[in-house]
């Protein structure tokens, strides 16, 4: 009897339990239907944002934080509500940044264009670097900092996760669809232009980064290079491949 | 299919046919007429196609066979009628020492027009890049060590033009007769027959033409060139790229009969990296060119005037590839240009083809280079010759000898087909000419392919590793000789 009754309570319970991880694998795609849950608590954000405001005096350093707890109301103590420290600064302006790319850059909609006005994904895409590029201008002079911190061997796999979404962001509000093995290969060059990109930039020196932009044009051309190439690579690899099974077959070769 | 007994049956048959489609033809209805049967039908009248009913007139075992060929142009207007020995055609081939032994062998050689063939006895080939260079001539490339024999072969390959090749085997064909030609007309359809009361033939082709007859073909060979229609019918796919390159051809004027003079000829060939530039020696002064160069450069020198023709294609053997692609970028004055930048760049003079001292009125004209493969050679009662099989880059200039080793071994395939009393449609009985020529075709297309890949690289460690292998290659006789032979077809 204690037992059924047990086994009553436990029930929903363990539902609830299952339930938690499916949901969570649900949000693991996008999708339009569902709005995306924010990435940071109120309390977690209102540190941080207000943190993020020190930053180009103090650099992302604990008295950043410190300043940005007082700021927001919290005590000096509560910065031990983000366990990673100062690395949960810099991917809060890493994952802030992100999000905010669909709302800073605006695209003509489809309608609205004249017939052979069309924007291509590559323009769309070189915009969309270039925006999230000018959101480090406020703190260009403290990014080496984040870098090096986003380069330390605990934090590292966090900070390449999140350069992975920021490719996937950019390639998805450039509106590319596509879902061969090019899926990977766009992902993983924009990543590694928009990194050598920004390290460039922290160097830059010439009148609201003119030189950064010439920089990331080189980086885009050369990809495209790049990628006729391997186009070109693939389209051999498909004659050669049939015109072996055809000189088998021409051998008598029944495959 | 009936064996050999149709054979001997259907002249009969097929004669009765004809009567009862001119009765059909009083009728006015002759668009619905009944078939006219044949043993072959070539579609296209090129050197291919040409050369194999030459072979199957000329071989015994074959020559019972009803042939009809279908050309959509006019092919007694097209044949050679100019006689003057300064003026050829811009569209010339250089026919290996295999192909002329097969055009000897079905007795085609003899009527050819011999004072517009010019044999040559050496090549030079060199990188525009880094001008190291592989010269092929036989004496060079003989073991020193083993005595010189004297049935040694001294001549690499003919240079002939297209149009000499097909009057030739026009004349031929008229000589040995038996070949009903339609000429002008186009194919209008091709589609399978059906089944009537007398005959069956739901496996055969049947060709409407645009003269009104309907054709049904035992055995139907595309001859019909690189979009061909017979293949489309026969469902075969072909693979291949393009090269984004165009071919530039003219024919020249020299100013001597070139470095070895009348009994030595040489072709060049130079490696640009927008292309190969060839000048091949034609009979006396002149010469034909084959330029392959990227469409924009290609469209620039067609409307070049002819003195700046002339300097483009002197300077295309003589200045660095910087030089060349400066002088693209003018609009005009090429020929004083050039004629600075000359005095400034040594060449040795023995190493080039002579001076161009003029390019023949209308005679630069340009194409598309593409490389093509069919999937098979061959389906049910439909076998594919030449460039309807086969496209290849021009650069080793084998097109057309692939074309006549083609249909020299279908020839073979039919004429064993026809001693064995099998039905020389059936793809069983063909299986032996796709055997034979697949695979061969397509190393010769792979060896083109790779060379041109190889030679458009413009800088990288692939440059100096060319040249060592292009130098290797030059210094080792006997490799050298078994690469000749195997480019004259003789090894």
């Amino acid at each position: 009897m204690t037992f059924t009754t047990s086994l009553k309570h436990a029930i929903p319970k363990l539902r609830e339990a299952l339930s938690c991880p499916l949901t969570r694998q649900i949000c693991l795609y996008h999708s339009y239907e569902y709005s995306q849950p924010a990435p940071f608590s109120t309390s977690e954000s209102a540190i941080l944002s207000s943190a993020i405001t020190h930053v180009p005096n103090y650099g992302f350093t604990p008295t950043a934080l410190k300043l940005g707890a007082r700021d927001a109301g919290y005590l000096d103590v509560s910065t031990n509500l983000l366990p990673r420290g100062v690395f949960d600064l810099v991917n809060y302006h890493l994952v802030t940044q992100r999000l905010a790319l669909k709302d800073t850059v605006q695209f003509p909609a489809e309608g609205d264009l004249k017939p052979g006005e069309a924007l291509e994904v590559g323009v769309k895409v070189r915009a969309l670097v270039l925006s999230r590029l000018r959101a480090n201008g406020l703190i260009i002079n403290r990014w080496q900092e984040a870098l090096a911190i986003m380069a330390q061997p605990s934090y590292m796999s966090s900070s390449i996760a999140e350069l992975a979404r920021l490719a996937d962001e950019i390639w998805f509000l450039a509106g590319d669809t596509s879902v061969d093995t090019s899926w990977y290969t766009k992902r993983a060059s924009l990543s590694a232009i928009y990194s050598a990109t920004e390290v460039f930039m922290t160097q830059d020196q010439s009148t609201n980064f003119a030189d950064t932009e010439k920089f990331l044009d080189a980086r885009l051309e050369d990809s495209l290079k790049a990628e006729s190439f391997l186009a070109g690579l693939g389209d051999w690899a498909d004659y050669t491949g049939h015109s072996f099974v055809n000189l088998l077959r021409s051998k008598g070769m029944r495959i | 299919m009936p064996p050999r007994l149709s054979l001997q049956v259907h002249g009969a048959r097929s004669r009765a046919f004809t009567i009862r489609a001119q009765l059909y033809a009083h009728q006015r209805c002759a668009s619905t007429s009944a078939p006219e049967i044949y043993d072959v039908v070539c579609v296209g009248g090129g050197p291919a196609g040409l050369s194999l009913l030459a072979g199957l007139r000329a071989s015994k075992a074959t020559s019972n066979l009803k042939i009809a060929l279908i050309e959509s142009q006019d092919l007694q207007k097209n044949r050679q009628h100019n006689t003057t020995l300064d003026v050829f055609s811009n569209r010339c081939s250089s026919l290996t020492p295999a192909s002329v032994k097969n055009l000897q062998e079905i007795g085609a050689w003899s009527h050819v027009n011999n004072a517009r063939v010019q044999p040559y006895q050496e090549m030079q080939v060199w990188d525009g890049v880094t001008d190291s260079r592989i010269s092929f001539d036989w004496s060079s490339a003989t073991n020193s060590f083993a005595p010189h024999q004297p049935s040694q072969p001294s001549i690499i390959a003919y240079m002939i033009e297209n149009i000499n090749i097909t009057t030739t085997l026009l004349s031929h064909l008229s000589v040995l007769s038996g070949v009903t030609t339609f000429s002008p007309a186009r194919v209008e359809s091709i589609e399978l027959g059906q089944e009537t009361a007398d005959l069956d033939l739901r496996s055969w082709p049947m060709l409407t033409l645009s003269n009104g007859k309907t054709l049904a073909a035992r055995l139907l060979v595309g001859a019909d060139g690189a979009n061909s229609p017979v293949r489309a019918f026969a469902g075969i796919p072909s693979r291949g790229f393009d090269y984004n390159r165009h071919g530039v051809v003219a024919t020249l004027r020299l100013e001597g009969l070139g470095w070895g003079g009348e009994a030595h000829k040489i072709a060049y060939q130079r490696f640009l990296p927008t292309g190969p530039v060839a000048m091949l020696p034609l009979p006396g002064n002149m010469a034909s060119l084959v330029w392959s160069t990227v469409p924009e450069r290609a469209s620039r020198l067609k409307s070049l005037s002819s003195e700046d023709f002339v300097a483009m294609v002197n300077a295309a053997f003589r200045l660095s590839t910087v030089d060349l692609e400066f002088l693209h970028t003018l609009p005009e004055g090429q020929q004083k240009e050039v004629a600075w930048r000359e005095q400034h760049t040594p060449v040795n003079n023995r190493n080039i083809p002579m001076k161009v001292v003029s390019v023949q009125e209308g005679s630069v004209a340009s194409f598309p280079l593409k490389m093509r493969h069919a999937d098979t050679y061959t389906g049910e009662r439909v076998a594919l010759v030449g460039d309807a099989a086969h496209t290849i880059h021009p650069l080793a200039g084998q097109g057309l000898n692939q074309g006549q080793a083609d249909a020299a071994s279908l020839v073979r395939t039919i004429k064993s087909a026809v001693l064995n009393g099998q039905d020389i449609g059936a793809q069983l009985s063909l299986e032996s000419y796709n055997n034979e020529r697949y695979a061969e075709n397509n190393a010769l297309l792979g060896v083109c392919d790779k060379l041109h890949r190889l030679y458009s690289v413009e800088s990288g460690p692939i440059v100096p590793l060319r040249s060592l292998g292009l130098k290797a290659v030059d210094m080792m006789g006997p490799l050298k000789g078994f690469l000749m032979r195997r480019a004259a077809g003789t090894g």
